[in-house]
């Protein structure tokens, strides 16, 4: 039966008992060492001040006795400490290469992309009552001849007098910008 | 009767309910809760090894755990 610092076990009635202090084995990789034992043992986790309590019993038709299982479970509790090890150590890496990944394959979008994401309920957000999102041309900019022959021009006064014409100086840029 | 004690501090509480719930129709199970423990007594119905099926349901329990723990959902 194992026995060191870390890890002790001992044999109980039908099965075995091990104990790890969870300052050495995380308590995740117990967790994880104990599930891949699941298919094969009945486990039961508890504990006795610092140190966890894995008690292994196996399951009728097993053929490994409990002294393997222990062994087992001992190797891969170790092996999950590793790993999440190696994981901590190379998370930022790992996280760095993902996303460069992941932003590459998707390419930068388009406009139609950003006009066609939903952004959920925005409430009145984009209401535009003023008007002040039309746009200068919308409002002032020349309007197309037939238009302008039926419609009057909207600053121009109701005596009658007539709208400037182009030579007379219609064009924005020489009246200054119109108020609106 | 069989009784299963689950640490709060190593087992969490949802996946004792829920396997309570799983086990329910396969077992009587009654449940109490003791200072920082969970008590699980468990009797099989005749012909069921009750020891058998108490250690299915602590498997079961620290399955759910370890899958709500690294973030996993056990499938229904």
């Amino acid at each position: 039966m194992t026995e060191s610092s870390n890890v002790v076990g001992k044999q109980t009635e039908g099965g075995v008992e091990l104990s790890f202090e969870e300052s050495i084995y995380p308590r995740d990789a117990i967790f994880g060492a104990a599930y891949t034992l699941l298919d094969r043992c009945f486990v039961h986790l508890d504990r006795d001040g610092t140190r966890l309590l894995v008690k292994l019993r196996p399951k009728a038709g097993v053929t490994v006795d409990a002294a393997q299982l222990a062994g087992e479970f001992e190797a891969e509790a170790l092996a999950q400490a590793w790993r999440r090890e190696i994981i901590a150590e190379n998370r930022a890496l790992i996280e760095g290469v993902t996303s460069r990944a992941f932003g590459g394959a998707a390419g930068a979008p388009n406009l139609d992309d950003l006009l066609g994401e939903n952004l959920g309920d925005l409430g009145d957000a984009f209401d535009d009552p003023l008007g002040i999102a039309v746009s200068w041309e919308e409002k002032y900019g020349k309007k197309d001849e037939a238009a302008a022959k039926q419609e009057p021009a909207p600053d121009a006064p109701s005596t009658g007098e007539a709208t400037p014409t182009a030579g007379q100086g219609t064009d924005a840029k020489e009246q200054g910008d119109p108020k609106p | 009767m069989t009784e299963l004690r689950f640490r709060t501090d190593l087992y969490a509480a949802e996946a004792i309910d829920r396997t309570v719930a799983a086990y329910e129709s396969f077992a009587t199970i009654e449940r109490e809760s003791f200072g920082e423990q969970v008590i699980l007594r468990v009797t099989a119905p005749a012909g069921v090894d009750e020891a058998e099926l108490a250690g299915e349901i602590a498997n079961y329990v620290l399955g759910v755990t370890v899958d709500q723990r690294t973030g996993k959902e056990l499938g229904s």
